[in-house]
């Protein structure tokens, strides 16, 4: 009974190399162990791995130590058989044993052990490329292909076909569309409603936005001025900005667009203040360009500013008060009909105040008479309403001349001829001479000397046989109520007339004052009531009074102010749009927004 | 490759080697700064109305530049592949390369006027600035590592390394064959190792937590103290032949990592640039197709 054994083992050319031996015994032993019949010398193989016996004459029964397991024909077990008759296989880790079909009752069986893996290097020095990241990484090119057609597809093809899908959209969807990622920032607040809509102003691809797109919603804007005239306005271009023109055409962009000043995409935010050069680029030098401009030449407000020109009522037509633009350097006279110094009534000494004492408790006064006692705000608090007889003045200056019961008659204001009707038929009623009390008919004009002047007054006119007609003729006389406020023209012997009387509530029409911004300012630090002794006195501040805190834009003054504080481009009667937006947004500097009174029209209200 | 470009003058070759961040005395720093600085007083002294953006005469002039400037860096990748010598040599070339490249930081960042947000304009620009990122990691690691990469080697060239490996896995074989299955169990693990397993990031960290040959160690240890006989003496020359595959193990990983930190930022730096150019393509086109 003998085990033929033919180890075989290859030689890098791929011969096979065999070294057989024969081993007299009924029974194999396999293992790793250099004692076992079958040395097998691969680790995977125990010490003592399995044996071989044969246990009849045509059959072998494999065993493999206990817990271990072997390959018997394709199949792991831990125990087996083998008919001799067919043969098998016994694989252990990487060796494999074949057991040759034998014929029953032979004395040899033959088996054949070969390492089947054999050979099989895992490392070679060719490996050292292994060292580098490329052997890790995804190549390079195709990276650079893949992150290339994504960033085109997402970011170039994607948006391009949204403005097509926008084309075919029967409504603005406001589900999001790819050609936002190309929007360079949020609209404005005042066209975030435009945000879906982006062919609303990019009406063609690659046509730049056009005013036309403005001024579909934007109807009420007018221009500046002249098309024509802003034009030739413009200061010459430099050879820089011939540059600039020659690139605006090539690509086809008019110059002096909308968009050129409200610039979009800029965020949620209102347009940037103008700056002061946008306006001086032309207004610097307008003469020059413009000889036959009424506009004085204007720059920064600091240095080259021209005086102001308000609209003073400088003279009559018959009873139209006629506006005239005067420079204050030219120091107008204001025509507005009525006798008023300011200084007088302002005195904090003299028989007004002591007046304005003794009527405090009914009318509010103080010590003396301040500036708001007469003088009312309109509801916005921009600017005043014009004095109002009834209302300002009658509160000193009483036209009652008579008491009947608890009824006192006054004369009627405005109406000279009403007066002279109501003084005859007093005289005519009442022929017992002395009326109520000494204010009869004369103003009530405080102080002693006063009230001797009218007692005088009212003597004359009843120790008199024709005393109506003398009381008639004091009243419209120096020292008489009507003459002392108003400009008396006599007729006839008892013909008077009253000369109208208007003043203006805005001076400046082609600049915006707001008094409420104004209020920490008392009224006299910029008119000079207080030392006005004529109405004809034009209290309007002048730009050297402005200038004590305004200065340009760039100035270190109190207030540094660039044109659109007060003017606008797209000018309209009311505050500029500066003003307005920074008032909108809560900040900074506060004013008026009120609806901007009609153009054109020169005086105010007439007061009376 | 990588340290034929670092400077070494110093280390006696003479003065005719001079490293391409110092060419001509540092002729292209000077002129990306002059380029910078003009960009940035004209940025400073240029009152764009109503404020500096992208769409500006400046900020269109800027960003041509940039655009221009972005081109021309890319060609680089294949003007590399001619190695050249004279006025415009491969290292003139490179040393612009460089220095106009961080200029890009500058002339880029003015061109957006500080003015970002998500869209395809700020994503160009990101990815500018990644590129550019990762340029100057490149040039840094270039500077200070391959210097590391030869002091680890010590002496060995990556193939005495490899064989190193292959070695001592013989050794393993042959000084195992005494020990139980259970002992050439363990031995198989450090032997079924593959030095270069591990991704990317393994590489990058050089952390290996679950090395097969350092947990075949730390479990022969544990049984060898408890193994008596002939097992013994194996199980011991068993144990020293994994110390010396651990220590070796170390080695090609440490070098696989700078290996690895050497050349990651250009898989970065490449792909990135194309991904740029494509956004910069859309950036332009976007501009004039909402124009």
């Amino acid at each position: 009974m003998a085990f033929l054994l033919r180890q075989i083992s290859r030689s890098a050319e791929g011969r096979e190399i065999v070294r057989p031996s024969r081993i007299e015994a009924d029974r194999l032993t396999i293992g790793r162990d250099p004692e076992c019949d079958v040395h097998l010398t691969d680790l995977a193989v125990a010490l003592r791995h399995a044996t071989v016996e044969r246990s009849g004459a045509s059959r072998l029964d494999v065993t493999a130590e206990g817990g271990l397991t072997l390959e018997l024909n394709g199949r792991k077990v831990s125990s087996g058989r083998i008919e001799l008759g067919t043969g098998g296989d016994i694989r252990i880790a990487s060796h494999i044993l074949r057991f040759m079909p034998t014929p029953a009752g032979s004395d040899e069986i033959a088996v054949d052990v070969e390492r089947v893996t054999e050979g099989e290097v895992k490392l070679s020095k060719g490996d050292e490329r292994m060292f580098s990241l490329a052997s890790r990484m995804p190549s390079k090119r195709a990276a650079a292909w893949l992150l290339s057609i994504l960033v085109l597809g997402l970011f170039l093809a994607w948006p391009i076909k949204a403005y097509y899908d926008r084309q075919n959209e029967q409504a603005i969807a406001r589900k999001f569309h790819a050609d936002e990622m190309w929007s360079s920032g949020s609209l404005s607040r005042g066209h975030a409603q435009l945000a879906d809509n982006c062919e609303a102003c990019h009406v063609k691809p690659f046509e730049a936005v056009r005013d036309q797109s403005c001024k579909a919603c934007h109807t009420k804007v007018h221009d500046h001025a002249n098309p024509f005239r802003l034009a030739r306005a413009r200061p010459d271009l430099d050879r820089w900005g011939k540059v600039k023109l020659a690139f605006q055409e090539t690509f086809d962009i008019p110059p002096g667009r909308c968009v050129e000043c409200h610039t979009e995409h800029e965020g949620k935010r209102e347009m940037p203040v103008t700056a002061q050069r946008f306006c001086s680029d032309c207004h610097q030098s307008l003469k020059s360009k413009l000889p036959d401009t009424p506009l004085p030449d204007a720059g920064d407000f600091g240095t080259s500013h021209p005086e102001f020109r308000p609209a003073v009522l400088t003279r009559w037509n018959g009873a139209r008060p006629m506006m005239q633009r005067v420079s204050l350097a030219e120091k107008p006279r204001e025509n507005s009909g009525l006798k008023f110094p300011h200084a007088l009534h302002l005195s904090k000494t003299n028989g007004v105040a002591q007046m304005a004492r003794r009527l405090s408790g009914e009318h509010g006064f103080g010590q003396s008479l301040a500036c708001a006692d007469c003088h009312d705000g309109d509801p916005s608090g921009t600017r005043f309403e014009p004095v109002n007889m009834e209302e300002d003045c009658a509160m000193c200056h009483s036209l009652a001349f008579d008491r009947q019961g608890g009824t006192v008659r006054t004369l009627r204001h405005g109406e000279p001829a009403q007066v002279i009707a109501d003084l005859r038929d007093f005289y005519r009623a009442s022929p017992v001479a002395p009326p109520p009390n000494l204010g009869g008919i004369a103003r009530r004009r405080p102080g002693e000397v006063m009230e001797a002047r009218t007692r005088i007054q009212f003597t004359r006119g009843a120790g008199n046989p024709g005393r109506a007609a003398q009381a008639i003729r004091a009243v419209f006389s120096p020292g008489g109520a009507c003459y002392d406020c108003h400009a008396v023209e006599a007729r006839g012997p008892m013909d008077f007339r009253i000369r109208p009387v208007a003043f203006p509530v805005r001076y400046l029409h082609k600049g915006w004052f707001d008094h409420r911004p104004h209020q920490t300012e008392t009224c006299e630090s910029c008119h000079k009531a207080g030392a006005s002794n004529s109405a004809s006195d034009l209290l309007i501040p002048n730009l050297a009074s402005c200038r004590t805190c305004h200065g340009g834009e760039n100035a270190r003054a109190e207030v540094p102010s660039s044109c659109a504080m007060c003017h606008d481009y797209h000018m309209d009667g009311g505050a500029p749009s500066m003003l307005i937006r920074q008032r909108v947004r809560g900040k900074k500097r506060d004013t008026t927004i009120a609806a901007a009174a009609p153009r054109g029209r020169g005086g105010g209200g007439n007061g009376r | 490759m990588a340290s034929r470009w670092i400077e070494r003058t110093d280390l006696g070759q003479g003065a005719s080697h001079e490293g391409f961040l110092r060419h001509k005395r540092f002729r292209w720093l000077k002129v990306a700064l002059l380029l910078s600085i003009a960009a940035v007083a004209g940025y400073a002294m240029i009152d764009v109305q109503p404020r500096h953006n992208g769409g500006s005469w400046y900020g269109y002039t800027l960003g041509t530049i940039g655009a221009l400037l972005i081109l021309w860096l890319t060609v680089l990748g294949i003007r590399k592949r001619a190695m050249t010598r004279g006025r415009w040599s491969l290292k003139g070339w490179t040393s612009a390369h460089v220095y106009l490249g961080l200029s890009l930081i500058v002339i880029g960042t003015l061109h957006t006027g500080f003015q970002f947000g998500w869209n395809v304009h700020t994503l160009a620009y990101g990815l500018m600035m990644l590129v550019i990122a990762s340029g100057i990691y490149g040039i840094s690691v270039y500077a200070t590592l391959p210097k590391q990469l030869s002091d680890n080697s010590a002496g060995f060239t990556r193939p005495q390394l490899i064989d190193a490996v292959q070695k001592l896995d013989r050794q393993l074989q042959v000084a195992a064959q005494p020990l139980g299955v259970a002992d050439t169990g363990l031995v198989l693990i450090s032997l079924d190792d593959d030095p270069f397993r591990g991704g990317a990031l393994r590489r990058l960290s050089g952390s290996y937590p679950n090395c097969r040959t350092a947990r075949a160690l730390a479990a022969l240890r544990q049984r060898s103290a408890s193994t008596s006989g002939p097992q013994a003496d194996a199980a011991e020359a068993v144990v020293k032949l994994l110390e010396r595959k651990c220590a070796i193990l170390a080695r090609i990983r440490q070098q696989m990592r700078i290996r690895a930190l050497l050349e990651v930022w250009l898989y970065v730096h490449v792909p990135v640039t194309f991904a740029l150019i494509a956004a910069l393509a859309a950036h332009i086109v976007s501009v004039f197709f909402y124009w």
